[in-house]
């Protein structure tokens, strides 16, 4: 909200202040300013009204005027390139030595050819306003040589102040005024509202009948005849433009003048064209339409409440009036003032409706304090009597259905100090809350009983009175002291930092965070995984088509981020990202995981110099494979399996389903190259995405600790040639499934395919470790062991063992 | 031969060692007192002639002879022999290490934003990203009429359910299963209908704070708090205030700035001049909500905080944009490992 310091200060003294006490003021009591506007004319050298006396072609340019002005005792030739300028015209004319904007004086100027001892000025060049548009045109019958100074509005500093939504009360200068009021111990001055009834009784010229006092607790109208409306006077328009509402006429501009100044939104109707002169205050009915002001036709509902006279609307209460009752400059000369109190989620849900964010709305959806509707109501006629000549009628119409008492709200003293930190006495908590207007009405040795004036609607409770005495004592008095350690019994945080085990395991593992927004468009889902998925948990009002769905996996978006960063020639992107994803369930009701995504492409865990050398399918699954292993052990989740699926975002035979302990947690393969190809990537893409939960199930639990085995191990090596199809995994459950005792490990120490080997097979070696917990064994012992799984092996399973 | 001799022997042995340079002059050392005919072999064998009372000794020193001949030929061996040649190590090469992770700065600021409050008695808490009207609002103490509720600021999935809007919830759901006193942190994603700029992101992450007891809390303790956690996150110089402010679940309710960790206070360009930068929310629990969560108004104090983890982010880094955070540019998160 713009406020004009000049304009404040009718309402309270602020003398002494400067712009940054007054600025510093606010911020520390609660008040944030925004900004601080500088505007108005400053410069008293050089500066005078000017006559043109006549103005003709420039002879060397089009666009360009040559004028001569007369500035009270001498006639200038000046150059002028203003399209607007005109003989006969008054305006501001710089004279040589005048300071400009910029610092430099005027100087004697030739403007292509012609010399120009002076300057005619726009309105942006005298700091008025930003306009550029032409010359700033001045009052034909001020004297030529009158310094400008005299004429033009002197600088003012204009606050933009952000109010906080529960105080309504601040969206005015009178409520500006008793913040200051209050803080610097001065008195609020309010303006006279005094005026002859000389008019007809009101109740014989106008009835209004509120029909849901709900939602109108209070409606009081008043009838003005006789108006001469017209521009209203320029101190007004002035304050209007500073507070950025455009001046329109008298009428119009009253009741913005007053809304401005006091937070009563006021309507003017022409009396003329409210039927039969009777107001009802009415919900809408469903489908009633109304044109309003801007002249949009307004489809209603039956929760909206208008004012409405017999036939038809003519207004949204509180919100915006109707074009057909609209009071156009000049238009009427008779004024049915409506100043009414409407309630706040009433004229929030039909100002949302609506998309109608007027200042009106503003002020009645964060409640307006009903109390004023009077006295906004006697403001604006007293101004209507003094610049218009209105003839008013007797009395007021005034509907009020407030439930009478004010409100009294308790404090304790006590309680006030050690909310607080500051030990403040009972008498300035008293004297804080008195004056911001608040009436001590018992006081008792612990606590008190206050009286809220009607327009703090904000004040409820004793904790809104304990905000008032610390903003208002000012929160700097707050004593620094040291921080409390306060341990809190039985606080558990595990199920947080077993996911922060997670985390730091995957950095460990050489995995860079990634983080993806929760969003994300159909398109993009779709492209990863085409299958319909009926499930999806899609935003009703999305920001974009691109966020226009909540993700159900962590996969396309960790993919993207990989392909993304291959494609910028990053050799070997490693990313995993933690979050959340969301489905709807059976029953529709909306759900949510947590989960892990992994991925991997490039060269991982090569040495720098054997980079070059392509990566391979199997190599790129490995690795991502080890990976989450190697998280589940970190985790203690258990024994990870992977068995083969089929998954529409994966190469065929290369996407796997992850089992842990046996049940299904998440998916493993590698991208298909369709895919791929979208960023250009020829190495294999891997990745994962896991639930959580399972996987932090036992992060916790603690194992007791093994001793380390007292006898040496033994171990032999085994080499065979298998067919390319036989699974590893087979093998080693052979050889283990042999009936040997004391083998205690099988470890893959070869495997590859050379072209001496036969088509289709390839050559695996195994370690194999033997050790006893009760004894050394013997080179014998061990021997027949081996014996016994060779025959094994080559009993059940078609592999060829390789003597070495 | 006499103790007295053998010592001399000795010493004469040593010396002729000692001056000894090229390998075959070490080598007739070594052939003329311990070559199968050399002195000391000879020495042994002359060991019966001794009188018996001396003989301990004299074999105690004959022996000790022995080994500091042999630890001293080794020694002349060693520097005489001719040097292999073992190629150096050249140091500039590049080391070889295993890949860094490089943990997410969001996620490293609400880990370093835990760890400083875990120090002052706080444990984090948890909740989901799908909640109440009630939790998120309502027994905030949030009027249906607020502008917050808008479908224009909100994501609704339902007449009831939405993403939150702010993590508040967890301390809904915190309060509602347990009594006084409670002392949490609750880090976590926000949904807000912003359009998405430089510093606006309709998901973003807040970590909120929480501190209620049945024994006077204050909003210096707040405020000593705040000052603590400012310190150990920015900085050791930097100090906090507080400015008047409104929130429907606090009251008071104040905003909190930091001073700038940059320029101390002085004003540069990172706080716009000021010398302060606005980091955080927070105020006195509001006795409505207390009353919303079953809690004895009058007989419980409290305070909250609050505050965008982005934002903190993106002042200590200096990250100019907030997009960059949900890039996943791997050449920007490196500079996180």
């Amino acid at each position: 909200m713009k406020v004009p310091v000049s304009w404040l200060s009718e309402y309270v003294d602020l003398t002494g202040l400067t712009v940054k006490d007054l600025s510093d003021k606010l911020t520390f009591s609660g008040v944030e300013v925004e900004g601080i506007e500088q505007v108005g004319f400053d410069r008293a050298e050089k500066y005078v009204v000017a006559e043109v006396r006549s103005c003709a072609p420039h002879p060397n340019a089009d666009r360009l005027r040559l004028c001569q002005v007369f500035d009270g005792t001498t006639e200038l030739q000046i150059v002028c390139g203003a399209p607007n300028v005109a003989a006969g015209q008054k305006v501001c004319l710089a004279q040589l030595g005048a300071t400009m904007p910029d610092g430099s004086k005027l100087k004697k100027a030739k403007i292509r050819g012609v010399e120009s001892f002076g300057m005619l000025c726009a309105a942006d060049e005298l700091g008025l306003s930003d306009s550029h548009e032409g010359l700033l045109l001045l009052d034909p019958t001020l004297p030529a040589g009158r310094p400008l100074t005299d004429v033009l509005p002197r600088p003012d500093t204009v606050f933009d102040l952000e109010i906080t939504w529960n105080r309504s009360d601040c969206l005015s200068m009178i409520g500006i005024a008793r913040e200051f009021a209050a803080l610097l111990e001065r008195p609020v001055k309010l303006p006279d509202v005094a005026f002859p009834e000389n008019g007809a009784p009101v109740a014989q010229l106008a009835t209004v009948r509120v029909e849901d006092p709900a939602l109108c607790p209070r409606y009081t109208a008043r009838v003005l005849t006789g108006v001469q409306d017209g521009p209203a006077p320029a101190w007004m328009q002035r304050r209007l433009e500073q507070c950025g509402v455009r001046p329109i006429s008298l009428i119009v501009d009253v009741t913005n003048y007053v809304m401005l100044e006091c937070g009563q939104p006021l309507h003017a109707f022409d009396y003329h064209r409210v039927t039969d002169h009777t107001i009802v205050v009415r919900r809408a009915r469903a489908g009633e339409r109304l044109a309003t002001l801007d002249n949009v036709a307004r489809v209603l509902d039956d929760q909206m409440l208008v004012i409405a006279d017999p036939q038809a609307a003519v207004a949204v209460a509180g919100v915006m009036g109707g074009a057909g009752s609209e009071i156009a400059p000049g238009s009427t000369d008779a004024v049915l003032l409506e100043s009414a109190t409407f309630t706040a989620p009433s004229v929030k849900r039909t100002a949302t409706l609506l998309n109608l964010k007027t200042e009106s709305a503003r002020r009645f959806e964060r409640s307006v304090d009903p109390g004023l509707a009077e006295w906004a109501s006697r403001r604006a006629t007293a101004l209507l009597v003094q610049l218009g000549g209105a003839t008013v009628a007797q009395g007021v119409i005034d509907v009020d259905h407030r439930h009478a008492a004010p409100r009294q709200v308790a404090l304790r003293f006590r309680r006030g100090r050690e909310v607080i930190g500051v030990p403040l006495d009972d008498a300035r908590m008293i004297q804080i809350l008195t004056s911001l207007g608040l009436q001590l009405a018992e006081q008792h040795a612990e606590q008190a009983l206050f009286t809220i004036p009607s327009w703090r609607v904000d004040l409820e409770i004793e904790a809104d009175l304990i905000e008032e005495i610390a903003r208002m004592h000012g929160l700097a008095a707050i004593p620094d002291q040291a921080p409390q350690s306060v341990a809190v019994a039985g606080a558990d945080d595990a199920g947080v930092r077993a996911v922060a085990l997670c985390r730091h395991t995957l950095l460990s593992l050489g995995f860079t965070e990634a983080m993806n927004y929760s969003f994300l468009s159909a398109t993009e889902l779709d492209t990863f995984d085409p299958r319909p998925t009926s499930r999806r948990l899609t935003l009703p009002n999305p920001v974009s088509a691109d966020y226009a769905i909540l993700r159900d996996s962590l996969l396309s978006q960790l993919s993207g981020a990989l392909g993304r960063n291959a494609a910028r020639q990053v050799e070997m992107v490693t990313l995993f990202e933690i979050g959340r994803v969301f489905w709807r369930n059976e029953t529709d009701t909306p759900c949510e995981e947590e989960r892990v995504a992994i991925g991997l492409c490039g060269p991982v865990g090569r040495t720098p110099l054997d980079r070059r050398r392509a990566v391979t399918n199997e190599e790129a699954a490995l690795w991502l494979k080890g990976a989450v292993e190697a998280l589940a052990t970190r985790l203690r989740a258990g024994a990870i399996t992977l068995r083969p699926v089929d998954h529409p975002a994966m190469e065929p035979g290369w996407a796997t389903e992850i089992l842990l302990q046996d049940e299904p947690i998440g998916l493993l393969g590698l991208l298909r190259s369709s895919w791929r190809h979208q960023y250009r990537i020829n190495a294999p893409v891997a990745v994962a995405e896991l639930k959580l939960l399972p996987l932090l199930a036992n992060v916790g639990r603690v194992t007791p600790a093994q001793n380390v085995p007292p006898f040496p191990a033994v171990r032999r090596d085994l080499a065979l040639v298998a067919p390319r199809t036989l699974p590893h995994g087979e093998i080693v459950a052979t050889i283990k499934k042999s009936g040997v005792s004391d083998l205690t490990n099988v470890s893959l120490f070869d495997n590859f395919e050379t072209k001496g080997l036969v088509q289709g097979t390839r050559n695996l070696g195994f370690t194999l470790e033997f050790r006893s917990p009760s004894r050394t064994l013997t080179d014998d012992e061990v021997n027949l062991s081996l014996q016994k799984i060779l025959q094994t092996l080559k009993q059940t399973l078609p592999v060829e063992i390789r003597e070495g | 031969m006499t103790l007295a001799e053998l010592d001399a022997h000795q010493q004469q042995s040593l010396a002729e060692l000692q001056a000894a340079i090229e390998a075959t002059a070490i080598e007739q050392v070594r052939v003329r007192y311990l070559g199968r005919n050399g002195l000391l072999p000879a020495l042994m064998k002359q060991l019966k002639d001794v009188p018996v009372a001396d003989r301990p000794e004299f074999g105690r020193r004959a022996n000790a002879w022995r080994a500091a001949l042999e630890a001293a030929l080794t020694e002349r061996q060693a520097a005489a022999a001719p040097r292999e040649t073992v190629a150096p190590f050249d140091a500039t090469l590049p080391g070889r290490w295993p890949t860094l992770g490089a943990m997410h700065p969001v996620s490293r600021i609400i880990e370093d934003v835990c760890r400083v409050f875990a120090r002052l008695g706080f444990t984090v808490a948890d909740g989901p990203d799908i909640e109440t009207r009630f939790n998120n609002f309502t027994a905030l103490n949030t009027p249906a009429h607020h502008p917050s509720l808008d479908a224009t600021d909100t994501f609704w999935l339902g007449d009831d359910q939405l993403l939150r809007t702010q993590t508040s919830p967890v301390q809904i759901r915190v309060m509602t299963s347990r009594p006084p006193p409670v002392r949490i942190v609750t880090p976590g994603r926000c949904y807000r209908r912003d359009t998405t700029d430089a510093t606006h992101s309709a998901n973003f992450h807040q970590i909120e704070g929480l501190y209620v007891d049945t024994k006077p809390v204050s909003l210096a303790d707040l405020k000593a708090t705040l000052a603590c956690f400012a310190r150990e996150t920015m900085g050791p110089s930097v100090g906090v205030r507080f400015r008047p402010h409104f929130f429907p679940f606090t009251e008071p309710s104040v905003e909190v700035d930091f001073s700038c960790h940059v320029c101390n206070g002085s004003g540069c360009r990172v706080c716009k001049q000021s010398g302060w930068i606005e980091i955080a929310g927070a105020g006195m629990v509001d006795p409505r909500v207390y009353r919303l969560v079953g809690y004895d108004a009058d007989s419980v104090y409290g305070y909250a905080f609050g505050m965008g983890v982005e934002r903190i982010a993106m002042i200590k880094y200096g990250i100019t944009d907030i997009r960059l955070l949900y890039e996943n540019d791997v050449r920007f998160l490196g500079q996180f490992a």
